[in-house]
Protein backbone atom coordinates (compact mmCIF):
# COMPACT_ATOMS: atom_id res chain seq x y z
CA UNK A 1 0.00 0.00 0.00
CA UNK A 2 1.21 3.16 -0.75
CA UNK A 3 2.90 5.83 2.03
CA UNK A 4 1.25 8.94 2.32
CA UNK A 5 0.73 11.20 5.31
CA UNK A 6 -2.83 10.33 4.84
CA UNK A 7 -2.35 6.29 4.77
CA UNK A 8 -0.14 6.48 7.58
CA UNK A 9 -2.41 8.74 9.66
CA UNK A 10 -4.91 6.14 9.12
CA UNK A 11 -3.36 3.57 10.23
CA UNK A 12 -2.41 4.68 13.38
CA UNK A 13 -5.91 5.90 13.85
CA UNK A 14 -6.83 2.47 13.68
CA UNK A 15 -4.51 0.95 15.92
CA UNK A 16 -5.00 3.99 18.42
CA UNK A 17 -8.74 2.88 18.03
CA UNK A 18 -8.20 -0.60 19.06
CA UNK A 19 -5.39 0.23 21.50
CA UNK A 20 -7.86 -0.85 24.47
CA UNK A 21 -6.28 -1.46 28.55
CA UNK A 22 -3.04 -0.07 28.58
CA UNK A 23 -0.08 0.17 25.88
CA UNK A 24 0.50 -3.20 26.87
CA UNK A 25 -1.31 -5.12 23.20
CA UNK A 26 0.51 -2.68 21.23
CA UNK A 27 3.32 -4.79 19.59
CA UNK A 28 0.58 -7.51 18.66
CA UNK A 29 -1.66 -4.65 16.66
CA UNK A 30 1.45 -2.92 15.13
CA UNK A 31 2.52 -6.12 13.71
CA UNK A 32 -0.80 -7.01 12.27
CA UNK A 33 -1.23 -3.82 10.53
CA UNK A 34 2.20 -1.99 9.40
CA UNK A 35 4.41 -5.58 8.85
CA UNK A 36 1.52 -8.29 8.19
CA UNK A 37 -1.19 -6.16 6.11
CA UNK A 38 0.66 -3.17 4.89
CA UNK A 39 4.17 -4.48 4.54
CA UNK A 40 6.25 -1.17 5.82
CA UNK A 41 8.57 -2.50 7.87
CA UNK A 42 10.01 -5.67 8.70
CA UNK A 43 9.17 -7.45 12.41
CA UNK A 44 12.36 -7.48 13.71
CA UNK A 45 12.88 -3.05 12.74
CA UNK A 46 9.06 -3.09 14.66
CA UNK A 47 10.62 -4.88 17.67
CA UNK A 48 14.02 -2.60 17.85
CA UNK A 49 11.78 -0.03 17.97
CA UNK A 50 9.55 -0.81 20.80
CA UNK A 51 12.30 -1.83 22.68
CA UNK A 52 13.66 1.67 22.54
CA UNK A 53 10.90 3.31 23.00
CA UNK A 54 9.93 1.42 25.96
CA UNK A 55 13.56 2.95 27.29
CA UNK A 56 12.63 6.11 26.79
CA UNK A 57 10.93 8.78 28.45
CA UNK A 58 7.36 9.23 27.55
CA UNK A 59 4.05 7.27 26.35
CA UNK A 60 5.58 3.75 24.24
CA UNK A 61 2.48 3.76 22.40
CA UNK A 62 3.66 7.67 21.11
CA UNK A 63 7.51 6.88 20.97
CA UNK A 64 6.83 3.66 18.57
CA UNK A 65 4.48 6.05 16.45
CA UNK A 66 7.03 8.93 15.97
CA UNK A 67 9.85 6.37 14.95
CA UNK A 68 7.97 3.90 12.82
CA UNK A 69 6.49 7.47 11.13
CA UNK A 70 9.56 8.68 10.64
CA UNK A 71 11.08 5.71 9.38
CA UNK A 72 8.57 5.55 6.16
CA UNK A 73 8.14 9.40 5.90
CA UNK A 74 9.95 11.24 8.17
CA UNK A 75 9.05 14.09 9.88
CA UNK A 76 5.72 14.46 7.85
CA UNK A 77 5.30 10.82 8.67
CA UNK A 78 6.09 11.32 12.42
CA UNK A 79 3.48 13.44 12.83
CA UNK A 80 1.13 11.76 11.35
CA UNK A 81 1.40 8.38 12.84
CA UNK A 82 1.34 10.86 15.94
CA UNK A 83 -1.49 12.24 15.73
CA UNK A 84 -3.56 9.26 14.32
CA UNK A 85 -2.21 6.77 17.73
CA UNK A 86 -3.67 9.60 19.94
CA UNK A 87 -6.75 11.02 18.36
CA UNK A 88 -8.71 8.74 19.24
CA UNK A 89 -7.97 8.74 23.23
CA UNK A 90 -8.20 12.25 23.12
CA UNK A 91 -11.92 12.39 21.26
CA UNK A 92 -13.32 9.49 23.35
CA UNK A 93 -12.25 11.54 27.09
CA UNK A 94 -13.24 14.50 25.82
CA UNK A 95 -16.87 12.78 24.58
CA UNK A 96 -17.11 11.51 28.18
CA UNK A 97 -15.69 13.96 30.35
CA UNK A 98 -18.70 16.27 29.54
CA UNK A 99 -21.11 13.54 30.48
CA UNK A 100 -18.94 11.98 33.50
CA UNK A 101 -19.19 15.03 35.62
CA UNK A 102 -23.08 14.67 36.04
CA UNK A 103 -23.30 10.85 36.33
CA UNK A 104 -20.72 10.85 39.04
CA UNK A 105 -22.85 12.60 41.25
CA UNK A 106 -25.70 9.19 41.63
CA UNK A 107 -25.52 7.38 44.42
CA UNK A 108 -25.12 4.23 42.60
CA UNK A 109 -22.56 5.58 39.84
CA UNK A 110 -20.40 6.40 42.86
CA UNK A 111 -20.74 2.82 44.38
CA UNK A 112 -19.50 1.43 40.51
CA UNK A 113 -16.47 3.73 40.89
CA UNK A 114 -15.67 2.79 44.58
CA UNK A 115 -15.39 -0.87 43.21
CA UNK A 116 -13.60 -0.01 40.15
CA UNK A 117 -11.12 1.94 42.34
CA UNK A 118 -10.32 -1.28 44.06
CA UNK A 119 -9.67 -2.76 40.09
CA UNK A 120 -7.86 -0.37 39.53
CA UNK A 121 -5.11 -0.40 42.42
CA UNK A 122 -4.77 -4.48 41.50
CA UNK A 123 -4.46 -3.59 37.69
CA UNK A 124 -1.82 -1.17 39.24
CA UNK A 125 0.17 -3.63 41.16
CA UNK A 126 -0.26 -5.93 37.99
CA UNK A 127 1.85 -3.29 35.92
CA UNK A 128 4.24 -2.96 38.84
CA UNK A 129 5.23 -6.69 38.54
CA UNK A 130 5.72 -6.72 34.89
CA UNK A 131 7.63 -3.03 35.47
CA UNK A 132 9.48 -5.24 38.10
CA UNK A 133 10.44 -8.32 36.04
CA UNK A 134 11.65 -6.28 33.15
CA UNK A 135 14.09 -3.82 35.95
CA UNK A 136 15.08 -5.36 39.02
CA UNK A 137 17.71 -8.20 38.15
CA UNK A 138 20.98 -7.84 40.25
CA UNK A 139 21.58 -6.11 43.28
CA UNK A 140 22.20 -2.59 42.20
CA UNK A 141 18.70 -2.20 40.60
CA UNK A 142 17.44 -3.58 43.61
CA UNK A 143 18.97 -1.18 45.50
CA UNK A 144 17.94 1.50 43.65
CA UNK A 145 14.49 0.40 43.62
CA UNK A 146 14.36 -0.07 47.55
CA UNK A 147 15.70 3.02 47.62
CA UNK A 148 13.82 4.87 45.50
CA UNK A 149 10.68 3.68 46.89
CA UNK A 150 11.24 4.78 50.64
CA UNK A 151 12.23 8.44 49.20
CA UNK A 152 8.80 8.62 47.36
CA UNK A 153 7.13 7.42 50.34
CA UNK A 154 8.57 9.25 52.84
CA UNK A 155 9.97 12.63 51.81
CA UNK A 156 9.13 15.47 49.70
CA UNK A 157 12.05 14.87 46.95
CA UNK A 158 10.30 15.79 43.56
CA UNK A 159 9.77 12.84 41.40
CA UNK A 160 11.82 14.25 38.80
CA UNK A 161 14.82 14.54 40.91
CA UNK A 162 14.65 10.84 42.21
CA UNK A 163 14.38 9.49 38.18
CA UNK A 164 17.82 12.04 37.98
CA UNK A 165 19.11 10.80 40.73
CA UNK A 166 18.59 7.03 39.51
CA UNK A 167 19.79 7.96 36.04
CA UNK A 168 23.35 9.10 37.34
CA UNK A 169 23.67 6.26 39.46
CA UNK A 170 23.53 4.17 36.69
CA UNK A 171 25.63 5.45 34.84
CA UNK A 172 27.95 5.87 37.54
CA UNK A 173 27.69 1.76 38.16
CA UNK A 174 27.89 1.15 34.82
CA UNK A 175 31.24 2.71 34.24
CA UNK A 176 32.52 1.34 37.64
CA UNK A 177 31.63 -1.88 36.29
CA UNK A 178 32.97 -1.59 33.00
CA UNK A 179 35.96 -0.87 34.29
CA UNK A 180 36.66 -4.18 36.92
CA UNK A 181 35.49 -6.41 33.84
CA UNK A 182 38.19 -4.38 31.94
CA UNK A 183 40.58 -5.11 34.51
CA UNK A 184 39.83 -9.07 34.98
CA UNK A 185 40.34 -8.96 31.00
CA UNK A 186 43.93 -8.05 31.43
CA UNK A 187 44.84 -9.85 34.05
CA UNK A 188 43.57 -13.30 31.97
CA UNK A 189 45.18 -12.60 29.10
CA UNK A 190 49.11 -11.56 31.33
CA UNK A 191 48.03 -15.05 32.34
CA UNK A 192 47.93 -16.44 28.93
CA UNK A 193 51.45 -15.36 28.14
CA UNK B 1 -3.18 32.54 29.76
CA UNK B 2 -0.90 31.75 32.89
CA UNK B 3 -3.31 28.49 33.09
CA UNK B 4 -2.03 27.54 30.09
CA UNK B 5 1.41 28.22 30.31
CA UNK B 6 1.34 26.23 33.84
CA UNK B 7 -1.14 23.19 32.55
CA UNK B 8 1.87 23.11 29.40
CA UNK B 9 4.79 22.88 31.40
CA UNK B 10 3.73 20.47 33.83
CA UNK B 11 2.76 18.02 31.78
CA UNK B 12 5.65 18.44 29.45
CA UNK B 13 7.32 17.57 32.07
CA UNK B 14 5.81 14.53 32.73
CA UNK B 15 6.47 13.33 29.09
CA UNK B 16 10.22 13.96 30.18
CA UNK B 17 10.69 12.01 33.05
CA UNK B 18 8.09 9.01 33.06
CA UNK B 19 9.81 5.98 32.01
CA UNK B 20 8.23 2.60 31.36
CA UNK B 21 5.05 2.96 29.54
CA UNK B 22 1.52 3.01 30.76
CA UNK B 23 1.52 3.73 33.94
CA UNK B 24 4.50 5.32 34.50
CA UNK B 25 2.64 8.57 33.99
CA UNK B 26 0.79 7.55 37.59
CA UNK B 27 3.28 8.86 39.98
CA UNK B 28 3.39 12.47 38.24
CA UNK B 29 -0.14 12.76 37.56
CA UNK B 30 -0.93 12.26 41.33
CA UNK B 31 2.00 14.90 42.53
CA UNK B 32 -0.06 17.15 40.07
CA UNK B 33 -3.51 16.73 41.59
CA UNK B 34 -1.60 17.18 44.85
CA UNK B 35 0.03 20.07 43.82
CA UNK B 36 -2.37 22.05 41.60
CA UNK B 37 -5.51 20.75 42.61
CA UNK B 38 -6.74 20.65 38.54
CA UNK B 39 -8.33 17.63 39.54
CA UNK B 40 -9.06 15.18 42.77
CA UNK B 41 -6.74 11.92 42.95
CA UNK B 42 -10.48 10.41 43.43
CA UNK B 43 -11.09 12.04 40.19
CA UNK B 44 -7.92 10.75 39.06
CA UNK B 45 -8.40 6.84 40.34
CA UNK B 46 -12.01 7.47 38.34
CA UNK B 47 -10.13 8.61 35.65
CA UNK B 48 -7.70 5.64 34.72
CA UNK B 49 -10.86 3.04 35.22
CA UNK B 50 -12.38 4.86 32.71
CA UNK B 51 -9.27 4.86 30.53
CA UNK B 52 -9.00 1.38 30.44
CA UNK B 53 -12.50 0.68 28.49
CA UNK B 54 -11.73 3.91 26.12
CA UNK B 55 -8.91 3.79 23.11
CA UNK B 56 -5.50 4.88 23.78
CA UNK B 57 -2.43 5.38 25.83
CA UNK B 58 -3.08 6.05 29.77
CA UNK B 59 -1.08 9.01 29.85
CA UNK B 60 -2.85 10.65 26.73
CA UNK B 61 -6.28 9.64 28.40
CA UNK B 62 -5.19 11.67 32.01
CA UNK B 63 -3.98 14.44 29.96
CA UNK B 64 -6.96 15.17 27.78
CA UNK B 65 -9.01 15.06 30.95
CA UNK B 66 -7.19 17.14 33.11
CA UNK B 67 -6.78 19.84 30.79
CA UNK B 68 -9.96 19.40 30.14
CA UNK B 69 -11.44 19.89 33.84
CA UNK B 70 -9.36 23.22 33.66
CA UNK B 71 -10.23 24.28 30.98
CA UNK B 72 -12.60 22.84 28.00
CA UNK B 73 -11.39 21.82 24.79
CA UNK B 74 -8.19 24.37 24.67
CA UNK B 75 -6.89 23.03 28.12
CA UNK B 76 -7.09 19.38 26.96
CA UNK B 77 -5.41 20.30 23.57
CA UNK B 78 -2.30 22.04 25.21
CA UNK B 79 -2.02 19.12 28.39
CA UNK B 80 -2.16 16.42 25.72
CA UNK B 81 0.83 18.28 23.31
CA UNK B 82 2.83 18.64 26.37
CA UNK B 83 2.37 15.33 26.94
CA UNK B 84 3.77 14.20 23.59
CA UNK B 85 6.14 16.97 22.59
CA UNK B 86 9.37 15.39 25.10
CA UNK B 87 8.89 11.93 23.39
CA UNK B 88 8.83 14.30 19.41
CA UNK B 89 11.99 15.64 20.41
CA UNK B 90 13.76 12.84 21.84
CA UNK B 91 12.84 10.42 19.56
CA UNK B 92 13.61 12.42 16.96
CA UNK B 93 17.27 13.11 18.07
CA UNK B 94 17.50 9.13 18.59
CA UNK B 95 16.44 8.62 15.31
CA UNK B 96 19.85 10.15 14.34
CA UNK B 97 22.07 8.76 15.71
CA UNK B 98 20.43 5.36 16.35
CA UNK B 99 23.42 2.84 16.46
CA UNK B 100 25.67 5.18 18.47
CA UNK B 101 22.58 4.84 21.00
CA UNK B 102 22.13 1.71 20.98
CA UNK B 103 26.07 0.98 22.03
CA UNK B 104 26.91 3.70 24.10
CA UNK B 105 27.72 2.62 27.52
CA UNK B 106 26.32 5.97 29.28
CA UNK B 107 23.06 5.38 27.64
CA UNK B 108 23.62 1.62 29.00
CA UNK B 109 23.99 2.83 32.59
CA UNK B 110 21.23 5.33 32.37
CA UNK B 111 18.76 2.71 31.37
CA UNK B 112 19.60 0.34 34.43
CA UNK B 113 19.25 3.28 37.04
CA UNK B 114 16.20 4.93 35.40
CA UNK B 115 13.57 1.22 34.68
CA UNK B 116 14.21 0.23 38.69
CA UNK B 117 13.11 3.38 40.10
CA UNK B 118 10.11 4.00 37.22
CA UNK B 119 9.06 0.92 39.34
CA UNK B 120 9.64 1.86 42.35
CA UNK B 121 7.42 5.31 42.05
CA UNK B 122 4.68 3.35 40.96
CA UNK B 123 5.06 0.87 44.00
CA UNK B 124 5.23 3.99 45.99
CA UNK B 125 1.82 4.85 44.40
CA UNK B 126 -0.04 1.84 44.76
CA UNK B 127 0.72 1.48 48.34
CA UNK B 128 -0.60 5.26 48.92
CA UNK B 129 -3.46 4.42 47.34
CA UNK B 130 -4.28 1.56 49.38
CA UNK B 131 -4.16 4.09 52.39
CA UNK B 132 -6.27 6.85 50.92
CA UNK B 133 -9.22 5.41 48.88
CA UNK B 134 -11.51 4.61 51.77
CA UNK B 135 -11.35 1.02 51.16
CA UNK B 136 -12.41 -0.04 54.71
CA UNK B 137 -12.32 -4.06 55.51
CA UNK B 138 -14.54 -5.91 52.95
CA UNK B 139 -12.63 -3.38 50.04
CA UNK B 140 -9.20 -4.44 51.58
CA UNK B 141 -10.06 -7.78 51.52
CA UNK B 142 -11.45 -7.54 47.93
CA UNK B 143 -8.33 -6.21 46.72
CA UNK B 144 -6.31 -9.25 48.44
CA UNK B 145 -8.04 -11.76 46.58
CA UNK B 146 -7.88 -9.81 43.44
CA UNK B 147 -4.46 -9.53 43.93
CA UNK B 148 -4.01 -13.08 44.66
CA UNK B 149 -6.14 -14.22 41.51
CA UNK B 150 -4.09 -12.17 39.46
CA UNK B 151 -0.76 -13.39 40.95
CA UNK B 152 -1.80 -17.03 40.15
CA UNK B 153 -3.07 -16.14 36.71
CA UNK B 154 -2.72 -13.36 34.90
CA UNK B 155 -6.24 -12.01 33.99
CA UNK B 156 -8.01 -9.82 31.58
CA UNK B 157 -7.98 -5.70 32.96
CA UNK B 158 -11.62 -5.69 31.47
CA UNK B 159 -12.44 -8.74 34.17
CA UNK B 160 -11.01 -7.14 36.75
CA UNK B 161 -12.99 -3.80 36.10
CA UNK B 162 -16.31 -5.70 35.63
CA UNK B 163 -15.61 -7.73 38.52
CA UNK B 164 -14.81 -5.13 40.76
CA UNK B 165 -17.63 -2.42 39.24
CA UNK B 166 -20.43 -5.38 39.99
CA UNK B 167 -18.52 -6.24 43.45
CA UNK B 168 -19.14 -2.02 44.51
CA UNK B 169 -22.80 -2.35 43.03
CA UNK B 170 -23.92 -4.91 45.06
CA UNK B 171 -21.98 -3.90 48.20
CA UNK B 172 -23.64 -0.14 47.85
CA UNK B 173 -26.98 -1.60 47.16
CA UNK B 174 -26.55 -3.40 50.61
CA UNK B 175 -25.17 -0.16 52.14
CA UNK B 176 -21.59 -2.76 53.02
CA UNK B 177 -18.97 -0.56 51.47
CA UNK B 178 -18.36 1.90 54.88
CA UNK B 179 -17.92 -1.91 56.54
Amino acid sequence: MEKNVYSIFKTFFKVGTLLLGGGYVILPLLTSELVDKKHWISSEELCEYYALGASLPGIIAANVAIFTGKKLLGLKGAIAATVGMILPAFLAIVLLASILSELVTKPSIQNIFWGVGIGVITLLFMAVKEMWSASVKDKFSLIVYLVCVVLALTSKVPLALIIIMALISGIIFQKIEDKRNNFKFENTEDKSK
Amino acid sequence: MKLFLQLFLQFFHVGIFSFGGGYATLPFLYAISENYHWYTTKQLTDMLAISSITPGPVGVNVATFAGFATSGIPGSLVATTAIILPSFIIVTIVYNVLDKFKTNRCVKGAVRGIKPAGCALLSAVGIRLIFTSNLHLLGTLLLLFFIVVSLIKKQDPLVILSVSAAAGLALGYFNWIGV
